[in-house]
Protein backbone atom coordinates (compact mmCIF):
# COMPACT_ATOMS: atom_id res chain seq x y z
CA UNK A 1 0.00 0.00 0.00
CA UNK A 2 3.30 2.15 0.53
CA UNK A 3 3.98 2.02 -3.30
CA UNK A 4 1.07 4.05 -3.85
CA UNK A 5 2.26 7.04 -2.19
CA UNK A 6 4.27 7.52 -5.62
CA UNK A 7 0.77 8.04 -6.68
CA UNK A 8 -0.07 11.68 -4.12
CA UNK A 9 0.93 13.99 -6.52
CA UNK A 10 -1.46 12.52 -9.15
CA UNK A 11 -4.69 11.29 -8.07
CA UNK A 12 -6.51 13.88 -6.60
CA UNK A 13 -7.89 13.55 -3.35
CA UNK A 14 -5.51 10.90 -2.53
CA UNK A 15 -6.34 10.35 0.98
CA UNK A 16 -9.90 8.94 -0.19
CA UNK A 17 -8.17 7.03 -2.62
CA UNK A 18 -5.91 5.36 -0.24
CA UNK A 19 -8.83 5.06 2.33
CA UNK A 20 -11.36 3.05 -0.85
CA UNK A 21 -8.07 0.31 -1.60
CA UNK A 22 -9.47 -1.29 1.62
CA UNK A 23 -13.60 -1.10 0.59
CA UNK A 24 -14.58 -4.20 -1.64
CA UNK A 25 -16.04 -3.96 -5.02
CA UNK A 26 -19.99 -4.49 -5.80
CA UNK A 27 -20.34 -7.43 -8.21
CA UNK A 28 -21.10 -6.05 -11.60
CA UNK A 29 -22.09 -7.50 -14.61
CA UNK A 30 -23.15 -6.56 -18.50
CA UNK A 31 -26.14 -8.24 -19.99
CA UNK A 32 -25.03 -9.73 -23.26
CA UNK A 33 -27.31 -8.98 -25.89
CA UNK A 34 -25.98 -11.71 -28.17
CA UNK A 35 -28.33 -14.20 -26.21
CA UNK A 36 -31.25 -11.56 -24.60
CA UNK A 37 -32.64 -8.33 -24.95
CA UNK A 38 -31.92 -6.29 -22.17
CA UNK A 39 -35.51 -5.36 -21.02
CA UNK A 40 -35.90 -9.56 -21.12
CA UNK A 41 -33.11 -9.67 -18.41
CA UNK A 42 -34.32 -6.97 -16.42
CA UNK A 43 -37.44 -8.20 -16.23
CA UNK A 44 -36.62 -11.87 -15.30
CA UNK A 45 -33.94 -10.50 -12.75
CA UNK A 46 -36.85 -8.60 -11.13
CA UNK A 47 -39.22 -11.98 -11.55
CA UNK A 48 -36.35 -14.11 -9.67
CA UNK A 49 -36.34 -12.06 -7.01
CA UNK A 50 -32.52 -11.15 -7.98
CA UNK A 51 -32.04 -7.53 -6.46
CA UNK A 52 -29.36 -5.39 -8.85
CA UNK A 53 -29.29 -1.58 -9.98
CA UNK A 54 -28.79 -0.28 -13.40
CA UNK A 55 -25.51 1.66 -14.00
CA UNK A 56 -26.36 5.23 -14.64
CA UNK A 57 -23.78 5.70 -17.53
CA UNK A 58 -24.14 2.11 -19.32
CA UNK A 59 -27.00 0.66 -20.23
CA UNK A 60 -25.96 -2.83 -20.70
CA UNK A 61 -24.11 -2.64 -17.10
CA UNK A 62 -25.54 -3.82 -13.91
CA UNK A 63 -24.85 -3.95 -9.74
CA UNK A 64 -25.47 -6.97 -8.33
CA UNK A 65 -25.99 -7.42 -4.41
CA UNK A 66 -25.51 -11.59 -4.97
CA UNK A 67 -21.74 -12.30 -3.36
CA UNK A 68 -21.75 -15.11 -5.81
CA UNK A 69 -22.89 -13.51 -9.37
CA UNK A 70 -21.44 -16.82 -11.10
CA UNK A 71 -23.94 -18.81 -9.49
CA UNK A 72 -26.91 -17.16 -11.11
CA UNK A 73 -28.89 -19.46 -14.03
CA UNK A 74 -28.51 -16.12 -16.14
CA UNK A 75 -24.73 -16.33 -15.75
CA UNK A 76 -24.73 -20.75 -16.65
CA UNK A 77 -27.63 -19.28 -19.39
CA UNK A 78 -25.18 -16.76 -20.98
CA UNK A 79 -27.00 -14.07 -20.57
CA UNK A 80 -24.62 -12.06 -18.24
CA UNK A 81 -20.98 -11.76 -17.72
CA UNK A 82 -19.15 -10.86 -14.61
CA UNK A 83 -17.24 -8.00 -15.43
CA UNK A 84 -15.45 -5.06 -13.37
CA UNK A 85 -17.55 -1.60 -13.96
CA UNK A 86 -14.32 0.35 -15.82
CA UNK A 87 -13.73 -2.83 -17.24
CA UNK A 88 -16.80 -1.86 -19.77
CA UNK A 89 -15.14 1.09 -20.84
CA UNK A 90 -12.54 0.24 -23.47
CA UNK A 91 -14.37 -1.43 -25.99
CA UNK A 92 -17.48 1.58 -25.81
CA UNK A 93 -14.23 3.96 -26.28
CA UNK A 94 -13.39 1.50 -29.58
CA UNK A 95 -16.87 1.73 -31.00
CA UNK A 96 -17.15 -1.22 -33.18
CA UNK A 97 -19.59 -1.46 -35.80
CA UNK A 98 -21.57 -4.57 -36.91
CA UNK A 99 -19.58 -6.01 -40.17
CA UNK A 100 -15.99 -4.73 -39.25
CA UNK A 101 -12.86 -6.78 -38.07
CA UNK A 102 -11.69 -6.16 -35.38
CA UNK A 103 -8.36 -7.20 -33.38
CA UNK A 104 -8.23 -7.99 -30.01
CA UNK A 105 -4.59 -8.54 -29.16
CA UNK A 106 -4.82 -9.58 -25.63
CA UNK A 107 -7.96 -11.41 -25.53
CA UNK A 108 -8.30 -13.62 -22.19
CA UNK A 109 -10.68 -13.99 -20.62
CA UNK A 110 -12.37 -12.48 -23.31
CA UNK A 111 -14.87 -10.04 -21.15
CA UNK A 112 -14.26 -7.09 -23.71
CA UNK A 113 -13.79 -9.77 -26.56
CA UNK A 114 -17.58 -10.87 -26.09
CA UNK A 115 -18.47 -7.32 -25.78
CA UNK A 116 -17.15 -6.11 -28.64
CA UNK A 117 -18.89 -8.93 -30.49
CA UNK A 118 -22.17 -7.85 -29.01
CA UNK A 119 -21.30 -4.16 -30.17
CA UNK A 120 -21.32 -6.12 -33.32
CA UNK A 121 -23.86 -7.92 -33.32
CA UNK A 122 -22.16 -10.96 -34.04
CA UNK A 123 -21.62 -9.90 -37.48
CA UNK A 124 -18.19 -9.07 -38.77
CA UNK A 125 -14.86 -10.94 -37.40
CA UNK A 126 -13.52 -10.36 -34.14
CA UNK A 127 -9.66 -11.58 -34.25
CA UNK A 128 -8.96 -13.07 -30.03
CA UNK A 129 -5.40 -13.11 -29.65
CA UNK A 130 -4.15 -15.21 -26.57
CA UNK A 131 -0.43 -15.62 -26.40
CA UNK A 132 -0.93 -18.22 -23.32
CA UNK A 133 -2.15 -21.71 -24.19
CA UNK A 134 -3.39 -22.04 -20.69
CA UNK A 135 -5.28 -18.49 -20.65
CA UNK A 136 -6.63 -19.49 -24.26
CA UNK A 137 -9.84 -22.44 -22.22
CA UNK A 138 -11.09 -19.55 -20.08
CA UNK A 139 -11.52 -16.79 -23.33
CA UNK A 140 -13.19 -19.65 -25.19
CA UNK A 141 -15.06 -20.84 -22.19
CA UNK A 142 -16.85 -17.25 -22.34
CA UNK A 143 -16.90 -17.10 -25.65
CA UNK A 144 -19.04 -19.97 -26.08
CA UNK A 145 -21.55 -19.46 -22.88
CA UNK A 146 -21.98 -16.01 -24.08
CA UNK A 147 -23.07 -17.11 -28.14
CA UNK A 148 -20.40 -14.82 -29.56
CA UNK A 149 -20.60 -16.40 -33.51
CA UNK A 150 -18.27 -14.12 -34.78
CA UNK A 151 -15.07 -14.80 -32.98
CA UNK A 152 -11.90 -16.30 -33.74
CA UNK A 153 -9.30 -17.34 -31.57
CA UNK A 154 -5.49 -17.14 -32.46
CA UNK A 155 -2.31 -17.55 -30.14
CA UNK A 156 0.27 -15.40 -31.31
CA UNK A 157 3.03 -13.46 -29.69
CA UNK A 158 0.76 -10.05 -30.46
CA UNK A 159 3.88 -8.18 -30.38
CA UNK A 160 4.75 -10.19 -33.94
CA UNK A 161 1.03 -10.64 -35.24
CA UNK A 162 0.59 -11.16 -38.82
CA UNK A 163 0.18 -8.87 -41.00
CA UNK A 164 -3.69 -8.71 -41.61
CA UNK A 165 -6.12 -5.83 -42.47
CA UNK A 166 -8.23 -4.25 -39.25
CA UNK A 167 -10.71 -1.49 -38.85
CA UNK A 168 -10.23 -1.10 -35.25
CA UNK A 169 -7.67 -2.45 -32.62
CA UNK A 170 -7.96 -3.23 -29.19
CA UNK A 171 -4.62 -3.53 -26.88
CA UNK A 172 -6.25 -4.09 -23.39
CA UNK A 173 -2.41 -4.90 -22.40
CA UNK A 174 -0.92 -7.22 -19.18
CA UNK A 175 -0.25 -5.06 -16.53
CA UNK A 176 0.88 -4.44 -12.96
CA UNK A 177 -3.06 -4.17 -12.01
CA UNK A 178 -2.97 -1.63 -9.19
CA UNK A 179 -6.57 -0.73 -10.27
CA UNK A 180 -7.67 -4.52 -9.07
CA UNK A 181 -6.24 -4.03 -5.57
CA UNK A 182 -10.10 -3.82 -4.58
CA UNK A 183 -10.28 -7.15 -5.52
CA UNK A 184 -6.85 -8.12 -4.16
CA UNK A 185 -5.29 -6.45 -2.03
CA UNK A 186 -2.13 -8.47 -2.01
CA UNK A 187 -1.20 -6.28 -5.49
CA UNK A 188 0.19 -3.79 -3.94
CA UNK A 189 3.16 -5.81 -2.72
CA UNK A 190 3.98 -7.16 -6.21
CA UNK A 191 4.43 -3.59 -6.95
CA UNK A 192 7.66 -1.47 -8.37
CA UNK A 193 9.04 0.34 -10.70
CA UNK A 194 11.29 -1.99 -12.06
CA UNK A 195 8.27 -4.78 -12.60
CA UNK A 196 6.50 -1.32 -14.70
CA UNK A 197 9.06 -0.92 -16.67
CA UNK A 198 9.20 -4.32 -17.48
CA UNK A 199 5.85 -4.15 -18.03
CA UNK A 200 6.14 -1.48 -20.61
CA UNK A 201 8.36 -2.47 -22.85
CA UNK A 202 6.10 -5.42 -23.41
CA UNK A 203 2.86 -3.00 -23.39
CA UNK A 204 5.61 -1.14 -25.81
CA UNK A 205 5.79 -3.57 -28.02
CA UNK A 206 2.02 -4.70 -28.74
CA UNK A 207 1.28 -1.43 -29.09
CA UNK A 208 3.60 -0.79 -31.91
CA UNK A 209 2.70 -3.86 -33.28
CA UNK A 210 -1.37 -2.64 -33.01
CA UNK A 211 -0.79 0.46 -34.71
CA UNK A 212 1.12 -0.78 -37.80
CA UNK A 213 -1.58 -3.48 -37.80
CA UNK A 214 -4.65 -0.35 -37.93
CA UNK A 215 -5.83 0.13 -41.81
CA UNK A 216 -5.27 4.12 -42.27
CA UNK A 217 -7.44 6.14 -40.23
CA UNK A 218 -8.17 2.69 -37.97
CA UNK A 219 -8.78 3.20 -34.13
CA UNK A 220 -6.65 1.93 -31.70
CA UNK A 221 -7.42 1.47 -28.02
CA UNK A 222 -4.74 1.47 -25.36
CA UNK A 223 -6.21 0.03 -22.00
CA UNK A 224 -4.42 -0.95 -19.05
CA UNK A 225 -5.85 -1.90 -15.29
CA UNK A 226 -2.69 0.12 -13.85
CA UNK A 227 -2.24 3.63 -12.56
CA UNK A 228 1.79 3.40 -13.47
CA UNK A 229 2.54 6.04 -15.85
CA UNK A 230 5.27 4.08 -16.96
CA UNK A 231 2.80 1.55 -18.34
CA UNK A 232 0.67 4.07 -19.09
CA UNK A 233 1.46 7.87 -21.30
CA UNK A 234 4.63 6.96 -21.21
CA UNK A 235 4.02 3.86 -23.37
CA UNK A 236 1.11 5.89 -25.58
CA UNK A 237 3.74 8.82 -25.65
CA UNK A 238 6.04 5.98 -27.96
CA UNK A 239 3.52 6.03 -30.98
CA UNK A 240 2.55 9.44 -31.10
CA UNK A 241 4.21 9.41 -34.07
CA UNK A 242 2.38 7.75 -35.95
CA UNK A 243 -1.04 7.70 -34.61
CA UNK A 244 -2.88 10.77 -32.59
CA UNK A 245 -4.56 10.82 -29.96
CA UNK A 246 -8.57 11.53 -29.55
CA UNK A 247 -10.88 12.36 -26.06
CA UNK A 248 -11.92 9.72 -23.89
CA UNK A 249 -14.52 10.75 -21.76
CA UNK A 250 -18.30 8.85 -21.20
CA UNK A 251 -21.16 10.88 -20.11
CA UNK A 252 -22.09 9.86 -16.57
CA UNK A 253 -18.48 8.57 -15.50
CA UNK A 254 -15.89 11.02 -13.99
CA UNK A 255 -12.51 10.55 -15.45
CA UNK A 256 -8.68 12.36 -15.01
CA UNK A 257 -6.93 13.90 -17.75
CA UNK A 258 -3.86 12.13 -19.01
CA UNK A 259 -0.95 13.09 -17.01
CA UNK A 260 1.40 16.03 -19.52
CA UNK A 261 4.23 15.36 -16.55
CA UNK A 262 6.23 12.46 -14.76
CA UNK A 263 8.69 12.66 -12.19
CA UNK A 264 9.95 15.87 -13.81
CA UNK A 265 10.09 14.60 -17.38
CA UNK A 266 7.82 16.62 -19.72
CA UNK A 267 5.33 14.94 -21.73
CA UNK A 268 3.29 15.03 -24.71
CA UNK A 269 0.51 17.59 -24.13
CA UNK A 270 -1.67 15.76 -26.33
CA UNK A 271 -2.14 12.75 -23.60
CA UNK A 272 -4.26 15.25 -21.92
CA UNK A 273 -6.91 13.19 -23.94
CA UNK A 274 -6.70 10.08 -22.32
CA UNK A 275 -8.50 8.93 -19.20
CA UNK A 276 -7.76 8.22 -16.03
CA UNK A 277 -10.53 6.23 -13.68
CA UNK A 278 -10.03 6.22 -10.32
CA UNK A 279 -11.84 3.77 -7.80
CA UNK A 280 -12.68 6.94 -5.59
CA UNK A 281 -14.79 8.51 -8.06
CA UNK A 282 -16.77 6.48 -9.55
CA UNK A 283 -16.80 3.58 -6.74
CA UNK A 284 -15.10 1.01 -9.01
CA UNK A 285 -11.25 -0.28 -10.27
CA UNK A 286 -9.21 2.14 -11.78
CA UNK A 287 -8.58 1.83 -15.31
CA UNK A 288 -6.33 3.83 -18.07
CA UNK A 289 -7.74 4.48 -21.49
CA UNK A 290 -6.18 6.12 -24.77
CA UNK A 291 -7.94 6.58 -27.95
CA UNK A 292 -5.42 6.66 -30.63
CA UNK A 293 -6.24 7.08 -34.54
CA UNK A 294 -3.54 6.11 -37.51
CA UNK A 295 -1.86 8.54 -39.19
CA UNK B 1 -15.61 -26.34 -45.08
CA UNK B 2 -18.37 -28.69 -44.56
CA UNK B 3 -21.44 -27.96 -46.92
CA UNK B 4 -24.15 -26.06 -44.15
CA UNK B 5 -27.03 -27.99 -46.20
CA UNK B 6 -25.00 -31.50 -44.49
CA UNK B 7 -25.49 -29.56 -41.23
CA UNK B 8 -28.80 -28.18 -41.23
CA UNK B 9 -30.10 -31.93 -42.56
CA UNK B 10 -28.26 -32.96 -39.41
CA UNK B 11 -30.43 -31.10 -37.19
CA UNK B 12 -33.59 -30.45 -38.93
CA UNK B 13 -33.64 -34.51 -38.96
CA UNK B 14 -33.43 -34.83 -35.27
CA UNK B 15 -34.41 -31.64 -33.76
CA UNK B 16 -36.85 -30.39 -36.67
CA UNK B 17 -35.21 -27.00 -37.08
CA UNK B 18 -37.06 -24.73 -39.61
CA UNK B 19 -35.41 -23.53 -43.16
CA UNK B 20 -32.93 -20.36 -42.67
CA UNK B 21 -31.93 -21.21 -38.93
CA UNK B 22 -28.19 -21.84 -40.16
CA UNK B 23 -28.09 -19.04 -43.40
CA UNK B 24 -25.18 -16.62 -42.61
CA UNK B 25 -22.80 -19.23 -41.15
CA UNK B 26 -19.78 -21.49 -42.44
CA UNK B 27 -18.75 -24.80 -40.85
CA UNK B 28 -15.46 -26.11 -39.82
CA UNK B 29 -14.61 -29.51 -39.43
CA UNK B 30 -11.49 -30.48 -37.12
CA UNK B 31 -10.59 -34.00 -35.78
CA UNK B 32 -14.51 -35.19 -34.98
CA UNK B 33 -15.71 -31.76 -33.85
CA UNK B 34 -18.06 -29.12 -36.22
CA UNK B 35 -17.24 -25.56 -35.81
CA UNK B 36 -19.91 -22.51 -36.62
CA UNK B 37 -18.91 -19.05 -37.58
CA UNK B 38 -20.25 -16.34 -38.83
CA UNK B 39 -19.54 -16.23 -42.84
CA UNK B 40 -16.89 -13.79 -43.13
CA UNK B 41 -14.09 -13.42 -45.14
CA UNK B 42 -10.60 -14.99 -42.81
CA UNK B 43 -7.51 -13.65 -43.22
CA UNK B 44 -5.10 -16.23 -43.82
CA UNK B 45 -3.12 -16.75 -40.37
CA UNK B 46 -3.70 -19.72 -38.47
CA UNK B 47 -6.10 -19.93 -35.87
CA UNK B 48 -6.66 -21.95 -32.45
CA UNK B 49 -10.70 -22.00 -33.09
CA UNK B 50 -12.60 -20.76 -35.25
CA UNK B 51 -16.48 -19.36 -33.82
CA UNK B 52 -18.62 -22.05 -31.47
CA UNK B 53 -18.18 -25.64 -31.11
CA UNK B 54 -21.37 -27.23 -32.50
CA UNK B 55 -21.33 -30.98 -32.33
CA UNK B 56 -19.25 -33.87 -32.03
CA UNK B 57 -19.23 -37.03 -34.71
CA UNK B 58 -16.83 -38.92 -32.52
CA UNK B 59 -19.50 -41.30 -31.73
CA UNK B 60 -23.21 -42.75 -33.35
CA UNK B 61 -25.36 -40.36 -32.97
CA UNK B 62 -23.63 -37.33 -33.17
CA UNK B 63 -23.89 -34.84 -30.12
CA UNK B 64 -24.90 -31.56 -30.31
CA UNK B 65 -23.44 -29.14 -27.81
CA UNK B 66 -24.78 -27.06 -25.22
CA UNK B 67 -23.76 -24.10 -26.29
CA UNK B 68 -24.74 -24.88 -29.20
CA UNK B 69 -28.15 -26.11 -28.15
CA UNK B 70 -27.99 -22.40 -25.93
CA UNK B 71 -28.37 -20.36 -29.22
CA UNK B 72 -30.27 -22.69 -32.39
CA UNK B 73 -32.14 -25.18 -29.68
CA UNK B 74 -34.90 -22.52 -28.97
CA UNK B 75 -35.83 -22.69 -33.01
CA UNK B 76 -36.31 -27.32 -32.11
CA UNK B 77 -39.70 -28.59 -32.90
CA UNK B 78 -38.91 -31.79 -32.25
CA UNK B 79 -37.34 -33.61 -29.32
CA UNK B 80 -37.37 -31.29 -27.08
CA UNK B 81 -38.03 -31.80 -23.32
CA UNK B 82 -39.54 -29.15 -20.77
CA UNK B 83 -38.66 -29.42 -17.21
CA UNK B 84 -40.45 -27.91 -14.00
CA UNK B 85 -38.24 -26.37 -11.33
CA UNK B 86 -37.15 -29.69 -9.53
CA UNK B 87 -36.59 -31.34 -12.78
CA UNK B 88 -34.30 -28.95 -13.85
CA UNK B 89 -32.47 -28.18 -10.89
CA UNK B 90 -31.38 -31.95 -11.12
CA UNK B 91 -30.55 -31.37 -14.70
CA UNK B 92 -28.67 -28.27 -14.17
CA UNK B 93 -26.41 -30.39 -11.24
CA UNK B 94 -25.76 -33.27 -13.82
CA UNK B 95 -27.98 -35.76 -12.55
CA UNK B 96 -30.02 -38.16 -14.41
CA UNK B 97 -33.47 -38.81 -13.88
CA UNK B 98 -36.58 -40.86 -14.54
CA UNK B 99 -38.82 -39.02 -16.71
CA UNK B 100 -41.81 -40.29 -19.14
CA UNK B 101 -41.82 -37.97 -22.20
CA UNK B 102 -42.39 -38.73 -25.95
CA UNK B 103 -39.37 -37.84 -27.21
CA UNK B 104 -37.27 -40.68 -29.19
CA UNK B 105 -34.00 -41.99 -27.50
CA UNK B 106 -30.63 -39.84 -28.20
CA UNK B 107 -30.12 -36.33 -27.67
CA UNK B 108 -32.65 -34.04 -26.42
CA UNK B 109 -33.18 -30.04 -26.39
CA UNK B 110 -33.68 -29.52 -22.50
CA UNK B 111 -35.70 -26.45 -21.85
CA UNK B 112 -36.85 -24.77 -18.71
CA UNK B 113 -39.05 -22.14 -18.58
CA UNK B 114 -38.60 -21.56 -22.45
CA UNK B 115 -34.92 -20.86 -22.27
CA UNK B 116 -32.94 -23.52 -23.50
CA UNK B 117 -30.54 -25.02 -20.01
CA UNK B 118 -28.43 -27.54 -22.73
CA UNK B 119 -28.56 -30.76 -24.20
CA UNK B 120 -29.65 -33.96 -22.53
CA UNK B 121 -29.50 -38.23 -23.54
CA UNK B 122 -33.00 -39.40 -23.42
CA UNK B 123 -32.83 -43.07 -22.83
CA UNK B 124 -34.94 -45.82 -21.69
CA UNK B 125 -37.13 -43.08 -19.87
CA UNK B 126 -34.33 -41.17 -18.10
CA UNK B 127 -33.16 -38.11 -19.13
CA UNK B 128 -29.37 -38.17 -18.55
CA UNK B 129 -27.81 -34.29 -18.30
CA UNK B 130 -24.98 -33.81 -20.76
CA UNK B 131 -24.31 -30.32 -19.23
CA UNK B 132 -20.03 -30.01 -19.18
CA UNK B 133 -18.59 -30.01 -15.79
CA UNK B 134 -17.94 -25.81 -15.77
CA UNK B 135 -21.83 -25.61 -16.91
CA UNK B 136 -23.05 -27.58 -13.98
CA UNK B 137 -25.00 -25.14 -11.11
CA UNK B 138 -23.39 -27.33 -8.30
CA UNK B 139 -20.41 -26.93 -9.08
CA UNK B 140 -20.54 -23.48 -11.07
CA UNK B 141 -17.52 -21.47 -9.31
CA UNK B 142 -17.37 -17.50 -9.89
CA UNK B 143 -17.46 -16.89 -13.39
CA UNK B 144 -13.91 -15.82 -15.12
CA UNK B 145 -14.69 -12.14 -14.52
CA UNK B 146 -12.47 -9.52 -16.07
CA UNK B 147 -10.60 -6.74 -14.11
Amino acid sequence: MDYAERYREIIPEFDRFQEIQSCPLAATARINELKIDRSRLLERLRVGGISFEQLGWYSHGIRLSSEKPGKLLDYMLGFIHIQEEVSMVPPLILGPLPGERVLDLCASPGGKTTQISQMMKNQGLVVANEPSLSRISALRSNCERLGALNVVITRYDGRQFPEIDVDRVLVDAPCSSEGRARRDPGIWSRCSPKRSQDLAALQTGLLKRAVKLAKPGGVIVYSTCTYAPEENELVVQSVLDSARLEQVALPGLKECPGLTEWQGRILSDELKLCARYYPHQNDTGGFFVARLIKE
Amino acid sequence: MVDPSDIFELWRARFGLPDGVFSGYRFFRRAQSIWVLRDEKLPRISYETLGLRMMSLKDRPWKPTTCALQVFGKYATRNTVHLDSVQASRFLAGESQHLPCDCEPGYVVVFYSGEVLGCGLYSHGKLISQLPKERRMASCEDGDGDT
